[in-house]
């Protein structure tokens, strides 16, 4: 019923050429994948530092990239990865705020800057809504939204099952409507 | 906000955003948002979300990313790797050449060593010669000594007076050169000298003297 294969075989078709010795096969797949990583990462809550995870997210896999098997997308691994590299920073992160007692207000204050970015009210509540989900439906969310990966792909990328995903994304897609009509 | 009853095709409207539905299924998906209100609400805020997520994404920069990237494997240099089998062959060619090495060279320094010995041993009137060969002190030095003793090196040499040194000190019942009288002397000396004091200290024996009854602070 939906329609990804093209871009998935020419994604094999560059990562062979990369293997091949044909670099430019690797600007390719990071200019084709890099704005999906990014969208991710930021939905996901990642404020600071997004070139430094979409990087260490292709260096990752480029080192690895023997145990892609093609099973999923490219991109669908690359979100793997980048979820399990996000899950890391978030534990360090945690750990450095708990070591530095950093206080929630801090946090906030930080958020609220960003959010001055985003002009539009209208903007403004959707992202509301948002992040007012739960990680995971957050995460299911931004890559049924944003990205328009299937409930199977959603589900390798998460680690979750493709019914577990469909819920996720339904039950987010609800509360963000009652947010919106309140 | 109401939510359309018909679940199918709630479930494909982020695939009609992305326009990842192939055309029976596209088709199917716009007829029924044309006349369904909440699924074309749905589809409008699902275009607005998508529009937010973007709108909040940075722009990510090629270049900074594809710098860190590791180099192709066909580019890396190649380490020349041996087959397993061709190893273990390897190895015990190397194993049965270094064994050859050192039996050889074992057989060759004997041989070697044997007539040299052999030339060393015959009496020598030579009183320093002889000396030259005792194990005790420079025998290094002795066995590196010529056989032919009219023709001496001047390794030789070096190597007999050292020797003539040595063997002063026992042969002729003397020590570095004292007469008999100046060792009685010294022998007396030594006896007359005190034991060293031992390095344990001696026990001490302390003295308690109790009352009868016994201590009066334990009362």
């Amino acid at each position: 019923m939906t329609d990804t294969g093209a871009e998935g075989s020419n994604d094999l078709e560059l990562i062979a050429r990369w293997k091949n010795g044909d670099e430019r096969a690797a600007t390719e797949l990071v200019e084709r994948h890099s704005a999906a990583l990014a969208r991710f990462a930021v939905s996901s809550g990642e404020r600071s530092e997004v070139d430094e995870l979409v990087q260490d997210t292709f260096v990752r896999a480029f080192a690895s990239i023997d145990g892609f098997r093609g099973e999923s997308s490219f991109r669908t691994w690359l979100f793997t990865i980048q979820r399990r590299l996000l899950i890391d920073r978030r534990r360090m992160e945690k750990r450095r705020r708990d070591r530095t007692e950093i206080q929630e207000d801090d946090a906030a204050t930080e958020y609220d800057a960003l959010d001055t970015v985003v002009a539009d009210e209208t903007q403004r509540r959707l992202q509301r809504a948002v992040q007012r989900l739960s990680p995971t439906q957050r995460e299911v969310f931004a890559l049924r939204v944003g990205e328009g990966l299937s409930y199977k792909e959603i589900a390798d990328a998460v680690g979750t099952t493709e019914g577990a995903a469909r819920v996720h994304y339904h039950n987010a897609m609800r509360a963000v409507k009652e947010f919106l009509d309140e | 906000m109401n939510d359309c009853s018909n679940a199918e095709i709630r479930d494909l409207l982020p695939d009609l955003l992305h326009d990842h539905l192939d055309a029976s299924s596209r088709t199917m998906v716009l007829a029924h948002v044309a006349e369904c209100v909440d699924c074309r609400d749905e589809l409008e805020l699902l275009r607005s979300l998508q529009k937010t997520l973007n709108a909040r994404t940075p722009r990510v920069d090629i270049a900074y990313v594809v710098n860190a990237l590791p180099k192709p494997p066909a580019r890396r240099p190649q380490t020349r790797s041996i087959p397993l089998s061709r190893r273990r062959w390897s190895d015990w060619r190397i194993a049965a050449g270094v064994t050859v090495l050192i039996a050889g060279g074992s057989s060759v320094a004997l041989l070697r060593r044997a007539p040299e010995s052999a030339d060393l041993r015959p009496p020598v009137t030579d009183s320093s010669a002889n000396r030259a060969i005792a194990p005790a002190g420079g025998g290094g030095a002795a066995t590196q000594a010529p056989a032919n003793p009219t023709t001496p090196s001047p390794v030789a040499t070096v190597a007999q007076n050292d020797d003539a040194d040595t063997a002063e000190e026992g042969q002729d019942g003397r020590f570095g050169g004292l007469s008999d009288v100046q060792m009685q002397t010294l022998l007396n000396e030594l006896d007359g000298l005190k034991a060293v004091p031992v390095t344990e200290p001696e026990p001490v024996t302390i003295r308690v003297d109790v009352k009868p009854g016994g201590p009066e602070g334990l009362r």
